[in-house]
């Protein structure tokens, strides 16, 4: 078997004494994306804080085409292209929105890439481009989502975790969002997708897992066509 | 009140604003970047204005002012850097952090006060001005050296204005206070910018302990009521406002000269506690602060 892009292996990790995960394995082969679903509270966000370093794992693996990265420091996983964009973000609320793009692209990487990399982000999202010089704290809810992700790419990604990016969205925004996420992916940058909207998952990604108590309860990859209703009868547990 | 008076307490008070501004702004810092009091910060003056005068002086080495301002400063960086890893960044990731790091920086405090007086001895120094000769500006004769501080101090702010505003490390240094976890995951080495803003701070410190110790004695006491004004400033203006703490430096500086020529100077910090309680009462958040 080829070394997948992302895979994590057996992975327990707990704040303090409470675990979280108990023995997380999933895998993310080539540029696909995938998708994790499941009740709050059971994980999810914390898987996605411990593939980006910001906790470290207790006991299991995580690798990055085929090298180990569990444990390393956040600052040398950025460096690596993994970007986290993390739930309900507010970034930097008293800095400007092209400050808050321009600290995206902070690691040596991504800065070579900066001036390219701001384009981008303001074809995608015109609206940035109209507010750069407010502070992001005057932004709306749609537009802050917005800047999240934009403060993503500015990091050069060659893979990319968003977490929850439609929290708390109105239905127009949430398009307006699966637009924006599915161009930066048919760029070929991998993702990994934490949502609670199944239609969101099922419209971004090509691989679902369902993640409960600490661990993944369902693996269904896309060649199984399952359909809206069935997945939400096993999230849901049937009558 | 005659003309030259009313000038005279004027520009005193703008030469102690000024030496509050450097003061203060290192103080808030400190306190916008990493959310702690440095209550080391006096003692960093009085080293800044010990070391200048050890190389700057004849007594010393006698290798003049520059190279004493220049090494004064550039020592208080690093005594700043060494002194965040010492003393603040054991306790980072505890809760009690803040009442942590009081205690931490006061000790610093009497330790290095007593290192200065084992190692300078109590006899006070004296650091002659570093332009002789006197200005006359609107007909009123005032030294050069004042002249020269009132100057400095806000190139000195503008400077580091300009470095907080547009450099890279400028911009991580204003983002990392307001969102640790951003930082982290945009790869900002937090610890380092830390020891950034503390060093800077430092050097803020040691320069206004410079200047200073050039128009008072220089005593291991020397930054200890210049620390006390700075924190009155630093809280008055608003705590984490740059531009507030200047402004209440100035506005600081101006009621000491006023109320130091009408009512003395036995009752003149009292009227500035007084004041900043007021004013705390009605605008919590400091005069310039934010909501």
């Amino acid at each position: 078997m080829t070394d997948a892009t992302l895979e994590v292996r057996d992975l327990t990790v707990g704040y303090g004494k409470t675990q979280v995960l108990r023995g997380v394995s999933l895998r993310l082969a080539g540029d696909t994306r995938i998708g994790l679903f499941g009740p709050n509270g059971h994980g999810k966000t914390t898987l996605l804080k411990t593939i980006s370093g910001l906790l470290k794992p207790w006991h299991g693996e995580i690798l990055l085409n085929g090298a180990r990265i569990d444990g390393a420091a956040p600052r040398a996983i950025v460096d690596l292209g993994i970007i986290h964009v993390a739930q309900g973000n507010v970034l930097f609320p008293e800095l400007t929105v092209l400050e808050n793009l321009r600290l995206g692209a902070y690691c040596r990487r991504a800065r070579r890439q900066l001036k390219d990399n701001l384009e981008r982000v303001y074809l995608l999202f015109p609206r940035l481009a109209e507010r750069r010089r407010q502070h992001s704290k005057t932004l709306s809810g749609g537009e802050r989502q917005m800047l999240s992700i934009g403060v993503g790419l500015m990091g050069a990604p060659e893979l990319m975790m968003l977490d929850e990016p439609t929290l708390g969205l109105a239905p127009k925004l949430k398009d307006e969002l699966l637009e924006a996420i599915g161009e930066i992916s048919k760029g070929g940058v991998p993702l990994v997708l934490v949502e609670q909207d199944i239609e969101f998952l099922l419209a971004l990604t090509d691989h679902l897992y369902m993640i409960n108590h600490g661990a993944v309860a369902l693996d269904i990859a896309s060649g199984d066509q399952l359909d809206h209703e069935e997945i939400m009868q096993m999230y849901f547990g049937k009558e | 009140m005659a003309f030259e008076t009313a000038q005279s307490v004027l520009l005193s008070g703008i030469v102690l604003g000024s030496l509050y501004a450097l003061m203060a702004t290192g103080l808030s810092l400190v306190w916008t970047t990493l959310g702690i009091f440095n209550f080391a910060h006096g003692i960093f003056m009085t080293i800044g204005a010990f070391i200048a005068w050890q190389v700057g002086t004849d007594l010393g080495w006698g290798l003049g002012p520059a190279a004493g301002i220049a090494l004064g400063v550039a020592a208080l960086v690093g005594v700043g850097c060494l002194s965040e890893f010492l003393l603040v960044r054991p306790f980072l990731s505890r809760s009690g952090i803040v009442m942590l790091v009081v205690i931490t920086t006061l000790s610093a405090t009497i330790f290095l006060e007593n290192s200065t007086l084992l190692i300078w001895g109590a006899r006070y120094k004296q650091m002659p001005p570093l332009i002789e000769g006197k200005v006359e500006l609107l007909s009123t004769a005032i030294s050069a050296h004042e002249v020269l501080m009132i100057a400095i101090a806000p190139l000195t702010l503008l400077t580091l204005w300009v470095f907080l505003k547009f450099t890279r490390i400028g911009s991580a240094i204003r983002a990392v206070s307001q969102n640790q976890e951003s930082a982290l995951l945009m790869g900002m080495n937090v610890p380092l910018l830390y020891s950034i803003a503390f060093g800077l701070s430092a050097g803020l410190a040691g320069f206004a302990g410079i200047l200073l110790g050039s128009i008072r004695f220089i005593t291991p006491g020397l930054g200890n009521e210049p620390l006390v004004k700075a924190l009155i400033v630093a809280i008055f203006g608003g705590l984490g406002s740059l531009g507030g703490t200047i402004g209440a430096a100035y506005i600081i500086g101006l009621v000491e000269a006023i109320s130091t020529f009408f009512i003395g100077l036995y009752w003149t910090p009292a009227i500035l506690f007084a004041g900043m309680i007021v004013v705390l009462l009605l605008r919590p958040t400091g005069l310039f602060g934010k909501k």
